[in-house]
């Protein structure tokens, strides 16, 4: 739900974008402006990709290589028509992107870039190569496409383009705001949080590289349309780095920063070759950001030094511009640096940039409105579906296991038991297990040897994300929370395993993801207040005193529904304070049926609320019982303290 | 048979220019945990520097030095300008773009100095094969690989005995306690960027008099020596150099028997493979994840 | 020789010490215990230039080093053998000991005889000596823990800092380390002494301070400490 000024200011933009054919009977800037509207299509796709997954694709040039030859070769080999056509271009692309998300699935950062660049250097050689199906270098001719009968004129297509680009931004907006992109965002705050809480990293980031494909694949046909001739030397590196540029450039997760960055990325080379034009622009912009340098330093929002770099910079263009004949040679040199500004200077891009000036709230924090929602209801109380066992009952057994790191036992043969309905406390010198422990329970790492059996089911083997379903939820020593979603989608996320919608659900809003979203925002108020921050909703995870970070781990995992809860060193860090409300919020979430294995070096804490112990040392257990006995026991004075013998 | 083993011949010698550049991108991600996507025009600026200073008159073995004296201020420059900023602010994504940014400003800057055709690279050496268990090979083709391993065993050396090598290898194992024993480890990363670029603007100077010379010439090497580097796990030497040959005989053959267009692909989608099953690589060791 | 004065530091957001205050003087050794995440090795690292202090001030020699990277640190002579051993695996034991001399072979800090201070080193942990070209990284976990002060003593430093020497080890080896600790203090080696084993720290040391939640809750002359129930309550919590 977009607030008003905004949905407003939409609504106008796109009205005068559909107007241009009525404005300029000159075809040279219809064209252009088509070329915008459908590299925002491909960019729109790959935002999520890049600034939703947060990864960095070097393979959309061969994507949209693969939309484009799928239209040029349906038309050319079957005289295919549009109907058909944008269809088949949307999906093969797709499937192309499933492909590459295969070899994609293991790796990240740079690994997972390299990857995409030989994915997209492999299909502009198969497409210069296979001449039998693509012709080759001598690349393929495709006249405007026909729709009912009549072929579309320059205007026509240009109402096409218009549609279906604002058909795209719909469908990814909704995609975006809902638990897909919430998915998606969770991959890049933290993946292993996002197996914790039971978003499959691998299932999710194929369905990020499949989509991104699919808007690739529309952009690509349409351009074959477009330019009415393809040829492989299209889809090169160049334009894959280029359209890297344009989403970082607009700005990521914006829509408008898409737009923006197409236009940037189409009328920039036409600026870089008139000379004249680019001088004026140049020396503008050096006056501008030295003026701006000035400014700043006086005001003392800056300092010279950061500053000494752009100025120095845009000087130099400047007076490099007049030095040379001809810019168009240096394009790709212009590009470069406009990227290196962007990385260091321009983190956010433009509209981010923008967007930071004007508004006083991030873009995430559209406010919740809680009217007409039922958030009075105890949250936790649904987890209470596990209060049809009774207390006391076995709920984890774990026995004999062994974790080896090479040569390192870090649990050595350890047994534990845990209770129903109790809160069961784990303890131990640093370096004795615990976090290994926990880490063993959540499908982290896989033991040695041993068995887990957790409600009737071994645990052992099984993935992060399919334990997390399963009923074990847990918070992690060091805060993994998903910094740029505000508290309430950090717990939304959590409710994923809530979500039947599939993505036709979500870009149609049916009446099922309507009332399942609805559910989430319920739901996840209500866990909110839960842990008390309610009032906190709408702030970025990243922004919360660190206290509240913790509550709002516990609430997160809280939303999986668990039976089990694994709260590691949850007191770390906290004041005094906060370690009351901390156990207070423990002691409610055990009344309401949940088990509950703490980890904990605050005596206090263990102490005043486990209903038992176990202490580790060496990876070993070496004690167990109620607190006060385990405080007494002589062999855990001594892992803690040190022997009195020496 | 003959041919095959001619083929094997180029191969091999292709496959150390592989490895050299692969032991380039180990050397940065040992001590950095960042790559320079930009290696390959690292190499193609070694080359087109070596041909010029050449074609001036200069004698190709005194090239040599200065070619590497060359890359070691560019890889201090690129280290600078696109890596430092990007771990100073811990953006991985950051140090990602900038080294390909520059990568593209370097070659755009070369196309523009050396034009976009490719050039002949006069050969130091005599052109004619010699035949080697009965079959032909180049002698630039046995000076690239002696090339390629004399400078990688400068390297094992200068890492082993000397105590400015030593301080390099403890950054890799462990920078912050390298800084404890009074290592600038900054320094250090910058002079494994400066290293890195030496060494393939040495591999572009060698190889250049065999392939065609141009500003083009590194972009698809860089992506495959990756796959090369990414086989032998980033950290084992041996690695590369078996990896760098398997790529550069399976390239040979594929091109031969298939056609030349392909001959690129074999490369890519062994990287694909490879990372798709195993990327720690064949060679390397799997990093254990700590929560 | 050095100084901690209302030390403040922590990691982002969270905060850890609040301001603790410590004196080592020459040749003595000064322990700092306390329970796990009260802050112990923070308090080093910061000493060591590994984190940022971000309030207060480290004078070694009266020279405030609060700020300054750990590699200008240990060039003034402060020696830090890390929480968890930290040797450099893949390479030799005596390549490490050479490593821990960096700063001398390097003109950073008077070069003295290096040569003469490993054999010097070898003698004084026969372990190493046995094992001087096995690669680091093999080494047990006391070995490493050998190691890594050893490594620590070949810059000849004005001090050392041990954090935590005995984590992980099993007890006959923490005696021997103890023991080891206990002559270098013969020999009039200053030093720092983190540990979570306040029994033994507190026979080895001259003085000790307690560390609780990120402030000093006692301190005093370590043989009385030892007595001291509020030493228990700190870890055990409790009664206080």
């Amino acid at each position: 739900m977009m607030n008003r000024k905004t949905l407003f200011a939409a609504v106008i933009g796109l009205a005068l974008l559909a107007g241009v054919p009525l404005f300029t009977a000159n075809s040279y800037y219809v064209h252009m402006v088509i070329t915008i509207m459908i590299y925002a299509i491909l960019l729109y796709g790959l935002d999520i990709v890049v600034g939703y997954t947060g990864q960095v694709s070097l393979g959309h040039a061969g994507l949209f290589g693969v939309g484009s030859y799928t239209a040029g070769v349906l038309f050319m080999k079957l005289g295919a028509p549009l109907w058909v056509i944008i269809p088949a271009s949307i999906g093969v692309t797709a499937a192309f992107g499933a492909l590459l998300a295969l070899p994609a699935l293991r790796v990240t950062g740079p690994y997972l870039a390299m990857v995409t660049l030989a994915f997209g250097t492999i299909i502009q050689i198969l497409i210069n190569e296979m001449t039998f199906l693509t012709e080759g270098p001598l690349g393929i001719t495709i006249p405007k496409p026909s729709l009912f009968g009549q072929k579309l004129s320059e205007q026509g297509f240009y109402w096409l383009v218009f549609a279906l680009m604002v058909l795209s931004l719909v469908v990814v907006h909704r995609i975006l705001k809902s638990q897909l992109g919430r998915a998606f965002e969770a991959l890049r705050g933290s993946p292993v949080a996002s197996d914790c809480m039971g978003v499959s990293v691998y299932r999710y980031k194929v369905y990020a590289f499949v989509i991104s494909a699919g808007f690739a694949g529309l952009a690509g046909c349409l351009y074959a349309y477009s330019e009415q001739y393809i040829s492989p030397n299209t889809y090169n590196f160049e334009l894959t780095v280029l359209f890297l540029l344009a989403v970082i450039m607009g700005g990521r997760k914006t829509r408008s920063g898409a737009l923006l960055g197409a236009a940037i990325i189409v009328i920039l080379p036409k600026l870089l070759d008139d000379l004249e034009l680019f001088r004026i622009v140049a020396s503008s912009l050096a006056v501008l950001i030295s003026v701006g340098a000035v400014v700043g330093v006086l005001r003392k929002m800056t300092t010279p030094k950061a500053m000494a770099i752009p100025v120095i910079g845009t000087i130099a263009l400047a007076g490099f511009s007049f030095w040379l004949e001809s810019i168009t040679d240096w394009r790709l040199s212009i590009f470069g640096l406009m990227i290196l500004f962007v990385v260091y200077y321009l983190q956010d891009g433009i509209v981010g940039f923008a967007r930071s000036l004007f508004a006083r709230k991030s873009p995430a924090a559209d406010s919740v409105s809680v009217d007409g929602l039922d958030t009075s209801r105890d949250a936790v109380m649904m987890a209470a579906k596990a209060g049809t066992h009774e207390t006391g009952t076995d709920l984890l057994v774990a026995n004999g296991v062994l974790m080896q790191f090479g040569g390192l036992k870090a649990i050595n043969q350890v047994d534990l038991r845990i209770k129903r309905g109790t809160i069961h406390g784990l303890i131990g010198p640093n370096g004795s297990g615990k976090s290994t422990m926990m880490n063993v329970l959540t499908g982290i790492y896989v033991p040695t040897a041993g068995s887990i059996v957790f409600a009737g089911r071994s645990v052992v083997g099984r993935t992060s994300s399919d334990i997390a379903l399963s009923g074990i939820a847990r918070t992690f020593q060091n805060v993994q929370l998903f910094g740029e979603m505000t508290a309430l989608q950090n717990v939304q996320v959590g409710l994923h395993h809530t979500f039947d919608s599939n993505i036709l659900d979500v870009s149609l809003h049916t009446p099922r993801y309507k009332r399942e979203e609805k559910a989430a925002i319920e739901r996840g108020m209500g866990l909110l207040n839960f842990v008390g921050l309610g009032d906190l909703a709408t702030e970025e995870a990243r922004n919360l005193p660190y206290g509240k970070q913790r509550l709002l781990e516990i609430a997160r995992a809280l939303a999986l529904d668990p039976q089990l809860l694994l709260l590691d060193e949850p007191a770390a860090g906290l004041t005094a304070p906060d370690i009351k409300v901390l156990i207070n919020i423990i002691r409610k979430i055990r009344d309401h049926g949940i088990t509950v294995i703490l980890i904990e070096h605050h005596m206090d804490v263990v102490m005043s609320i486990c209903d038992a112990v176990s202490v580790l040392d060496f990876g070993q257990k070496i004690a167990e019982g109620k607190p006060a006995e385990v405080q007494a026991d002589e062999k855990v004075i001594e892992a803690y303290l040190g022997g009195t013998a020496t | 048979m003959e041919i095959l083993l001619q083929l094997v011949y180029s191969g091999i010698a292709l496959g150390m220019i592989y490895a050299v550049i692969a032991f380039g991108y180990q050397l940065t991600f040992q001590t950095s945990d960042t790559l320079n996507f930009g290696q390959g025009d690292a190499l193609m600026l070694g080359a087109m520097v070596g041909l010029t200073l050449v074609n001036m008159g200069m004698n190709y073995w005194m090239m040599l030095p200065l070619v590497i004296v060359f890359g070691l201020i560019q890889g201090g420059v690129v280290e600078r300008i696109a890596v430092r900023p990007a771990i100073k602010i811990k953006s991985e994504f950051g140090w990602i773009m900038s080294t390909i940014a520059l990568g593209i400003i370097f070659k755009n800057v070369a196309e523009n100095i050396w034009g976009r055709d490719d050039l002949k690279f006069p050969s130091p050496l005599p052109e004619s094969p010699i035949k080697l268990f009965g079959a032909n090979v180049l002698p630039m083709e046995i000076l690239v690989v002696v090339g390629a391993v004399l400078m990688m065993l400068a390297v094992e050396f200068f890492n082993r005995k000397t105590i400015y090598g030593k301080a390099v290898v403890a950054t890799f194992n462990d920078r912050d306690a390298a800084k404890l024993m009074g290592i600038n480890t900054g320094l250090v990363i910058t002079f494994s960027y400066a290293l890195s670029s030496a060494t393939a603007a040495f591999a572009g100077a060698l190889i250049a008099p065999l392939t065609l010379t141009g500003a083009t010439m590194g972009s698809v090497l860089g992506l495959k020596a990756f796959a090369v580097a990414i086989i032998g796990g980033l950290t084992s030497g041996m690695g590369i150099i078996v990896g760098g040959i398997i790529l550069g005989v399976a390239e040979t053959t594929t091109g031969f028997y298939l056609s030349t267009g392909y001959k690129d692909v074999p490369g890519l989608v062994l990287l694909l493979l490879v990372l798709a099953y195993k990327p720690a690589g064949l060679f390397g060791k799997s990093a254990i994840k700590k929560v | 020789m050095l100084s901690i004065k209302n030390l403040q530091a922590g990691y982002g957001k969270v905060q850890v010490l609040h301001g603790i205050s410590i004196e080592v003087p020459k040749g003595k050794v000064v322990t700092l215990i306390g329970s796990n995440g009260a802050g112990k090795t923070t308090t080093m690292r910061a000493v060591s230039g590994m984190i940022k202090p971000t309030a207060g001030e480290i004078l070694l020699h009266g020279k405030r080093i609060d700020g300054l990277e750990s590699y200008t640190i240990a060039k003034q002579g402060l020696a830090h053998s890390p929480e968890g051993r930290r040797v450099f695996a893949t390479m030799t034991v005596t390549d490490n000991l050479i490593l821990g001399a960096f700063p001398r072979l390097t003109g950073s800090r008077p070069k003295g005889d290096v040569a003469g201070d490993l054999d010097r080193a070898m003698d004084l942990f026969p372990r190493l000596k046995e094992r001087r070209n096995q690669l680091a990284g093999t080494l047990s976990g006391g070995e490493q823990q050998m190691l890594a002060m050893a490594r620590a003593v070949m810059l000849n430093p004005e001090i050392v800092l041990l954090d935590e020497p005995s984590m992980g080890l099993a007890p006959i080896l923490v005696e021997e380390v103890f023991r080891i600790i206990a002559d270098l203090k013969s020999r009039g080696v200053t030093m720092l002494l983190v540990e979570q084993f306040a029994a033994a720290a507190l026979k080895v040391a001259d003085y000790g301070y307690v560390l609780e939640n990120g402030r000093i809750s006692v301190h005093g002359e370590a043989s009385k400490l030892r007595d001291d129930p509020a030493v228990r309550a700190a870890y055990l919590g409790g009664g206080h």
